[in-house]
């Protein structure tokens, strides 16, 4: 069997699984995962072996032939899509079954299967006209796993955003992927480092992709997307679909002639979504609005890593931007695996107690060991502490942007700030995490829902623990992951091509198993003591009160209050207060509520304007035809001054 | 003979403004028929010789705009059963100071104009801009489809004018061409207006807008 078999069965075995998704669950879930495991195959296939696999058609669809095209840059984010894809359809089965979402469940399998399968052929799409039509088959069918729960007002709000905000990103790529077809007089696409008038396009691939990837001024429409979507749907949304966006940076900036300023821009951008991501996770009191910010930060440290790749590319150096950009690389896997996870164990507590609203839950640990033990993990490994995998990637960018500083180059004066900025975002991220994982599962049940939680089943536990295990493996034996790595680097810069590991790579693997295996020492010898002593249960400290309730616990917005006030110039956190007032004070209230910022303050007024300017030009088509005569009279007015005076 | 001519646009010019200033829907229709009939005239004056067909174009003109279009228009007015417009868009002094403005605004432009030197001294492009200016200024300020049929009738009289400048080189068929399509949209007109008066009960088109858009 060749590649191009695997991946044609991976194509029609998705295509019947899409089909059958509406009548025929079990069926679906077989052909899903048949389907996402032909993926899986052929993509470390062409990881493994440094082949690329270049499929051209006879056959012509819209007046090009087909070109599909598998190299190692496309391999490595299709094996995010099978992987995700498949946990997220075993999932499915127990989170969005047909006797309780008899609506919309079918769909929802149908649409997954789409959406799998679509990412696939953007992935591998080797002409631009086709790779249009991937994408939007790729953006509709997101949509509609999105507003799989219609009824919903909130839904149906932030599945319009979401469509609007990606076509106006599909705006950006057709004007790209035209330029492109214009300047080089063919649809084809490949390396063409050989054309410099092509560089400025980069800058329009920068936005029509990073609207795609939820970078920091273009994310208005991710955090109500990935917040209101099923929570399987938020993890594939989360965990892959935005790589799609960060996939076309890399493919295309590895293919095109980049404008100067192309580096600094990325790394600037990155250093912005990771800062303002990172602050907008730690003031969000929704946990899958937390999730979804977290990835917008986690994007910013993705770009950080492509920044410092691009400088290094620019000047030729080969240690610094190689690291760093491993270390990006690395990061989408990582990010890909350990947010899918947190997303599904978000889905859990959803599942299991009907809100999302962290300050509704608490004490969920007892009544869900698996989920909470899941998301903790997750949570750790999205902090990027050791000994995980998030440490692992996170440490390779790091450790670019400090051999760029420190070698002296030209770009070390920006490179600093950078590398603060990734600091001040990973101190952030773990306090958004000490929050999210303290609020959700540990105290008391603030509410009656939160009380009655119960654990779920193995269809949902299953999948997480295979993310779970799969970020497992790729943080202790980074130095494994090294042979398929190399290769997305090579394609991405030919100059890196093959070459050992970076130092760094080896020796953490040794460090992260030593420290793994204290940490579970440490963990075992806690558990043996307090199962020999006996643990003693007693009340928290009440201040004398005598009727304590069990929603006098930290509230998310008390906990990040005064990281919030910090950045308050962006978050412009909005505030009602009655104080309490008298010897026998009746009622008190505080309402605090974190806005999107770029949304409501920014594109919201800006298009108030436009719908009132539309609005009062609605008023005069009122269909009077004197008035559409006194319009073409003034205008020819108009012109007419303007050619009698513009000549003056 | 440039004399004559400039005298018959000046009182072309000056039926424009008492089209504007009237509210009467037959001194409308009759100003309207007077200035078909003044340039109906003129490629008379402006030709030196007569020639048969000529002759038979400013026959036709004169008795098609002068004669078979009142005539059409009056029994629309009957039949609709109107004879005065009395709340117009734009109120008869306003428009009658807008048509002298616009009159002097065409006489400055037709001056600014790079024209051939044979017509520097004729009024011809003035007139024409004043007669479209008024016509326009009757359809967009007035509300009676009578009324604005004329606004149409001048319109195209100022057209017309602009049309007598190039009488050498356009065969005068052409020109009999317009004159019958004329004839017949207004011959329509007349019909809709019957129709539009029994549907709505008005002849008010600013109540005609349901199928705006």
């Amino acid at each position: 069997m060749t590649m191009g078999q695997l991946m044609a069965l991976a194509i029609l075995v998705l295509v019947a699984a899409t089909l059958s998704g509406p009548r025929l669950p079990r069926v679906w879930l077989a052909l899903t995962l048949a389907g996402t495991a032909a993926l899986l195959g052929a993509a470390l296939w062409a990881l493994g072996g440094s082949a690329v696999w270049d499929w051209r058609s006879g056959f012509a669809v819209g007046g090009e032939r087909l070109h599909f095209r598998l190299d190692a840059v496309s391999a490595w984010f299709l094996t995010l899509v099978a992987i995700v894809g498949g946990a997220g359809a075993v999932y499915t089965r127990e989170y969005w079954p047909d006797h309780e979402r008899p609506e919309s469940a079918g769909r929802g399998r149908a649409w997954w299967s789409a959406l799998v399968l679509c990412m696939g052929l953007v992935l591998q799409c080797a002409n631009g006209l086709h790779f249009l039509m991937a994408w939007e088959a790729f953006a509709l069918s997101a949509f509609f796993l999105i507003t799989l729960e219609r009824d919903r007002r909130e839904t149906r709000a932030a599945g319009w955003l979401y469509l609007a905000a990606s076509h106006a990103g599909t705006l950006g790529l057709f004007a790209f992927f035209s330029l492109l077809a214009a300047r080089t007089g063919s649809w084809d696409l490949g390396p063409m480092k050989d054309h410099p008038e092509l560089a400025p396009l980069f800058w329009v691939a920068l936005f029509g992709f990073g609207v795609k990837a939820g970078l920091f001024p273009l994310h208005i429409w991710l955090p109500s997307a990935h917040a209101n979507a099923p929570s399987q749907v938020s993890a594939i949304m989360s965990g892959v679909a935005i790589k799609m966006g960060l996939y076309g940076l890399v493919r295309f900036s590895g293919w095109l002639p980049l404008p100067a300023g192309a580096g600094w821009a990325v790394l600037a951008l990155g250093a912005v979504s990771a800062v303002l991501g990172a602050a907008f996770t730690l003031a969000q009191s929704d946990l899958k609005r937390l999730l979804a910010y977290c990835s917008v930060e986690n994007m910013g440290v993705i770009l950080i890593g492509l920044g410092v790749g691009l400088l290094g590319a620019a000047n030729g150096d080969t240690t610094w931007g190689r690291v760093a950009m491993a270390g990006a690389l690395l990061h989408v896997w990582n990010h890909g695996l350990f947010k899918s996870l947190l997303f599904l164990a978000a889905g859990s507590v959803l599942h299991a107690t009907g809100t999302r609203e962290m300050s509704r839950l608490g004490g969920l640990w007892r009544a869900m060991p698996w989920t909470a033990g899941l998301f903790g993990f997750g949570a750790v490994a999205i902090s990027a502490l050791p000994p995980l995998n998030g440490f692992v990637s996170e440490w390779l960018v790091y450790l670019g942007l400090f051999d760029a500083a420190a070698g002296h180059v030209p770009v070390a004066v920006a490179i600093v700030p950078a590398a603060i900025a990734l600091g001040v975002t990973g101190a952030l991220a773990l306090a958004a995490f000490v929050k999210a994982a303290a609020m959700v599962f540990l105290g008391a049940a603030r509410t009656q829902n939160a009380a009655h939680a119960h654990e779920c089943g193995w269809w949902m536990r299953a999948p997480m623990l295979t993310l779970a295990a799969a970020c497992v493996g790729l943080a202790l034996a980074p130095v494994v992951v090294w042979p398929f790595l190399r290769q997305p680097l090579g394609a991405w810069n030919p100059a890196w091509r093959g070459g050992e590991p970076p130092a760094p790579l080896a020796a953490l693997g040794a460090l992260q198993a030593a420290l793994a295996a204290l940490v579970a020492a440490a963990a075992g010898a806690l558990w043996l003591r307090a199962r020999a002593n006996g643990l003693r249960r007693a009340l928290t400290w009440d201040c004398g009160y005598a009727a304590p309730t069990t929603r006098m616990q930290y509230t998310s917005g008390s906990f990040a209050a005064l990281a919030v006030g910090w950045f308050a110039w962006a978050l412009r956190p909005e505030r009602w207060l009655r104080w309490p007032r008298g010897p026998f004070p009746s009622r008190a209230d505080h309402v605090e509520r974190i806005p999107e910022t770029v949304l409501e303050r920014a594109i919201g007024p800006v298009s108030e304007v436009v719908m009132a300017a539309s609005a009062w030009m609605r008023r005069r088509q009122q269909g009077r035809l004197p008035d559409y005569i006194f319009y073409l009279v003034a205008g020819l007015a108009a012109v007419g001054a303007l050619v009698v005076f513009g000549g003056m | 003979m440039n004399d004559l001519l400039n005298l018959l646009i000046g009182l072309a010019m000056g039926l424009n403004l008492v089209a504007l200033g009237t509210s009467r829907l037959p001194s409308l229709i009759r100003i309207a028929a007077l200035q078909g009939m003044v340039l109906g005239i003129m490629p008379l004056v402006m030709e030196h010789e007569l020639r048969v067909m000529l002759l038979a174009v400013a026959v036709a003109t004169v008795s098609m705009k002068g004669l078979v279009i009142p005539a059409l228009l009056r029994r629309a007015m009957r039949t609709a059963n109107i004879d005065r417009d009395l709340d117009p868009l734009i109120g008869f002094l306003p428009s009658l100071l807008l048509g002298a403005a616009g009159m002097i605004g065409a006489v400055v432009l037709a001056r600014r104009l790079p024209l051939r030197p044979e017509h520097h001294e004729s009024l011809l492009v003035a007139g024409a801009l004043a007669s479209v200016l008024a016509g326009l200024l009757l359809l967009i300020g007035r509300s009676k489809a009578i009324s604005q049929v004329c606004g149409y009738l001048i319109l195209e009289n100022g057209i017309y004018l602009f049309g007598l400048l190039l009488i050498h080189s356009t065969p005068l068929l052409v020109e009999g061409g317009i004159l019958l399509d004329l004839t017949v949209a207004v011959f329509v007109i007349g019909i809709i207006v019957d129709r539009i008066q029994r549907a709505f009960d008005s002849l008010d088109t600013r109540k005609l807008t349901v199928l705006r858009e």
